[in-house]
């Protein structure tokens, strides 16, 4: 795992020595090369994990997800490269420094053995996050977000440190590949409830679970982009890895603890699309989408069935390439109308087509549209939902009706129609954005004619 | 003052704190104190005007209030053990005055009111000293009395200083009240582990000394002593602004700073003595101070406050030399992944 922790920490050297008509070229192209070696994680020999050291491991789960980071990379740097241009040299560099330390602290948590120091560097992600959105966001807004994004993070997880050094000294050790061996029925108490609550409600307000989500539409609205980016496809997307990790120590309490958790994430991922029908802001109603989509792997990891786990590491992988394709597709509106109001900018497929081949692509892959991975995910939650209780499916039916609502409205609004007079003088689109889109759009595509390695360990 | 004088008095406060570390005899251990006290009150008041002298007045009534308490116990246990020697207390009543005393010097609540008043009327230097040096001998006294102090006082007084120093410092804009609260939550959180392993105390006020130690230097680097004043440092030189924001993360307890390892080995500590409320508690509350410690980074590194034209003035000025800045930087920060070196503490 140091062939790829250590070439991502030497990213940031790279960046404060190279030449100012360089620093762009040299990190994007080395982070791409990062990405390559991190594939070759994805051939898992056995059902078992590959171990390769004490502290770092890979399993089916953590492979992809590990791509999916090093592959955001380089995609964020050069959706960045536009807003960052007119910064002086030093504050670029202290971006791209900001970027790739959150990069290493993201491989590093994903691959993470021992569950505290999985906690460390979880916690740790939380800072260059915090920096982006609030040294770089766009507006005042952006203050407040940094403050609901740290501050219900780091509520959430205080509990888990106690909970899980608590659970060291119970079970003598945190190392995750001893426990799946080890692993015993957690005696019924209170405290052993207040154990599993301690240890889930991390997790859930990052993933975000309904009630605990406020600060999801906050903190991605105000980021520039690549914190936009990172935040949607792999931090929560962290939450995500964290549940399925952690609830192999958590049964039996999980049959019925999961309820309340269940019962929030059905009716939330409702309420969140259909919030997303009434939004104004395009960066908003993709926020919530968020949400909307990670109710969905909630539900999976809370009823615990192997095709569950399958449609939960589907559409996390699934999601993250979709959400921040449609970050970058709402960022070159944002670049060239400076705001993000869906109606100022409509009509759009007239002036820039290729752009809006791109938005079609995002918003069919958004609604889950086969043969894309997006579907197999969602599918295999619904189909394991329905398992565990039939009435799921009236939820999730209307969940999958809104949700193409909600996607095809963004597509109707900002593409069809007439466009409006005062844009017919925007840039035509740039090579970097068509190349970003299609970066993200061909993982997806390529995906789907391969889905086992994205299915996770339960496969 | 005249340098040698001020060398002297200096030596006077060393030698008082040295002695009380040192000695085995109770009746020492107080001659340090009043040493200590006695010398450090023309520091506290380098710059003669009201405000000092009020400060430091302050300080003198409650520290000789503690010592006298402090003799008191002293002289409880010489009744019940019959010898001067340190060693555990004998008596529950001397322990608890005992502890009381200590408490007040260190500022814990509810002895804290003086802490942000004193730390507030005398120059940054000296609150410097205060909050850093004057912790030192209370602190070894209560560490080598730690078998036979009284839990429940000692925890009900520990998370009393952790809600009140996240509490009182929310509406401050004064930077030396800010590190007083600081100050009070920190000794909270060694007080709180100082019965079931004092050597996480010491640890814990090792890198508390090292964060406030950095943070005040900062602050003398740019000469400021309010929010305000702090958030023109973007002006001057734009690395402090950096600093100050990877210090205060680190103050606030957040990984992968030094700060959090006081706080994750204390919650070890304690749920390894099967207290599990009480750290899940007063990790929450040490949120409360980071809050302001974030408030302090948005004005400072996070936004550009706007200056008016004379901050430019500032440029003039040649900045101070601040030594071992770098080292003290980079301990206030860097030392997380050391942690498994702590074995060797056992």
């Amino acid at each position: 795992m140091l062939k790829i922790i250590i070439p991502t920490i030497m990213l940031m050297p790279l960046t404060w020595l190279s030449k100012k008509n360089m620093i762009w070229i040299n990190t994007t192209t080395y982070s791409l090369l990062i990405s390559l070696i991190s594939l070759s994680l994805l051939n898992q020999p056995s059902n078992n994990s590959l171990n390769f050291s004490l502290m770092f491991f890979s399993d089916p789960l953590s492979a992809p997800l590990l791509v999916l980071t090093t592959w955001l990379l380089p995609l964020m740097l050069m959706a960045s490269q536009h807003h960052l241009s007119k910064e002086p040299l030093i504050r670029k560099k202290l971006y791209i420094t900001m970027l790739t330390m959150l990069q290493t602290f993201l491989i590093m948590t994903f691959t993470a053995t021992e569950l505290i120091s999985f906690y460390i560097l979880f916690e740790a992600t939380l800072v260059p996050t915090l920096i982006i959105i609030t040294r770089w966001g766009n507006q005042t807004e952006r203050l407040n977000a940094g403050l609901y994004f740290l501050f219900y993070t780091l509520m959430g997880s205080l509990p888990l440190l106690v909970a899980l050094i608590s659970i060291q000294n119970l079970t003598g050790s945190l190392n995750f590949l001893l426990i799946q061996y080890w692993n015993q029925a957690l005696p019924d108490s209170w405290s052993n409830i207040f154990l599993w609550l301690a240890c889930m409600m991390a997790f859930m307000v990052k993933m975000p679970l309904y009630g605990l989500h406020l600060w999801l539409p906050k903190a991605h609205v105000e980021a520039p982009i690549a914190g936009s980016m990172v935040l949607a496809a792999i931090l929560l997307k962290l939450g995500g890895y964290g549940m399925l990790r952690i609830t192999t120590m958590l049964n039996p309490q999980t049959s019925f603890m999961a309820y309340p958790f269940l019962m929030l994430s059905l009716w939330g991922m409702i309420m969140t699309s259909s919030i997303c029908l009434r939004q104004t802001d395009l960066k908003s109603l993709i926020a919530y989408s968020s949400v909307s989509h990670m109710a969905l792997v909630i539900v999976a990891v809370l009823i615990q069935t192997p095709w569950s786990y399958m449609g939960a590491t589907a559409l996390m992988i699934a999601h993250g390439l979709t959400s921040s394709m449609l970050f970058c597709l709402a960022n070159s509106n944002y670049e060239r109308t400076h705001s993000r109001t869906m109606i100022l900018a409509r009509g759009l497929q007239t002036l820039l087509p290729l752009m809006a081949a791109w938005w079609l692509l995002a918003s069919l892959t958004n609604l889950a549209l086969p043969p894309s991975i997006n579907l197999i995910g969602e599918l295999f939650v619904v189909m394991s939902s329905f398992s565990w209780s039939n009435i799921t499916i009236i939820l999730m039916g209307a969940n999958i009706t809104i949700t193409a609502l909600y996607s095809l409205y963004m597509l109707i609004t900002t593409q069809r129609g007439k466009y409006t007079h005062h844009i017919n003088s925007i840039k035509p689109s740039f090579t970097r954005e068509n190349a970003l889109m299609a970066l993200h759009m061909t993982p997806l595509l390529l995906l789907s004619l391969n889905p086992k390695i994205i299915l996770g360990f339960t496969y | 003052m005249n340098p040698l004088i001020f060398t002297t008095i200096l030596m006077t406060v060393l030698l008082g704190t040295m002695i009380v570390m040192m000695s085995s005899h109770w009746l020492m251990i107080w001659i340090g104190f009043e040493m200590n006290l006695l010398a450090i009150i023309p520091i506290l008041m380098k710059k003669y005007n009201p405000r000092t002298m009020e400060a430091s007045t302050k300080y003198f009534l409650t520290q000789a209030t503690a010592s006298m308490l402090l003799m008191m116990a002293i002289i409880i246990n010489l009744m019940h053990s019959g010898q001067w020697t340190i060693t555990k207390v004998f008596n529950p009543t001397a322990s608890i005055i005992m502890t009381s005393a200590l408490a007040m010097k260190l500022g814990l609540t509810p002895f804290h009111f003086w802490v942000p008043e004193v730390t507030q009327g005398i120059s940054l230097t000296s609150g410097l000293i205060l909050l850093t040096w004057q912790k030192l001998a209370p602190m070894s006294i209560l560490y080598q009395i730690s078998p036979s102090i009284n839990l429940n006082i000692l925890l009900t007084m520990a998370v009393l200083s952790i809600l009140v120093g996240g509490w009182g410092g929310l509406n401050q804009t004064q930077l030396r009240k800010i590190m007083a609260y600081s100050s009070i939550a920190h000794m909270g959180w060694m007080t709180a582990v100082l019965v079931y392993s004092p050597t996480l105390t010491m640890l814990n006020m090792l890198i508390y000394i090292m964060m406030t130690l950095t943070m005040f230097m900062l602050f003398i680097h740019s000469s400021s002593t309010t929010t305000l004043s702090l958030s023109h440092t973007w002006n001057k030189t734009p690395l402090t602004t950096t600093l100050i924001l990877i210090t205060l993360l680190s103050m606030g307890g957040l990984p992968p700073l030094s700060g959090f390892m006081p706080k994750w080995m204390i919650i070890q500590e304690l749920t390894k003595n099967s207290s599990i409320i009480l750290p899940t508690l007063m990790a929450i509350m040490a949120l409360l101070n980071l809050y302001f410690y974030m408030r302090l980074t948005y004005s400072t590194s996070l936004t550009m406050f706007p200056s008016t034209n004379n901050m430019k003035m500032k440029w003039q000025f040649e900045t101070k030399r601040i030594t071992l800045l770098p080292p003290l930087i980079v301990m206030s920060s860097l030392l997380l992944p050391l942690t498994p070196m702590l074995s060797i503490l056992d």
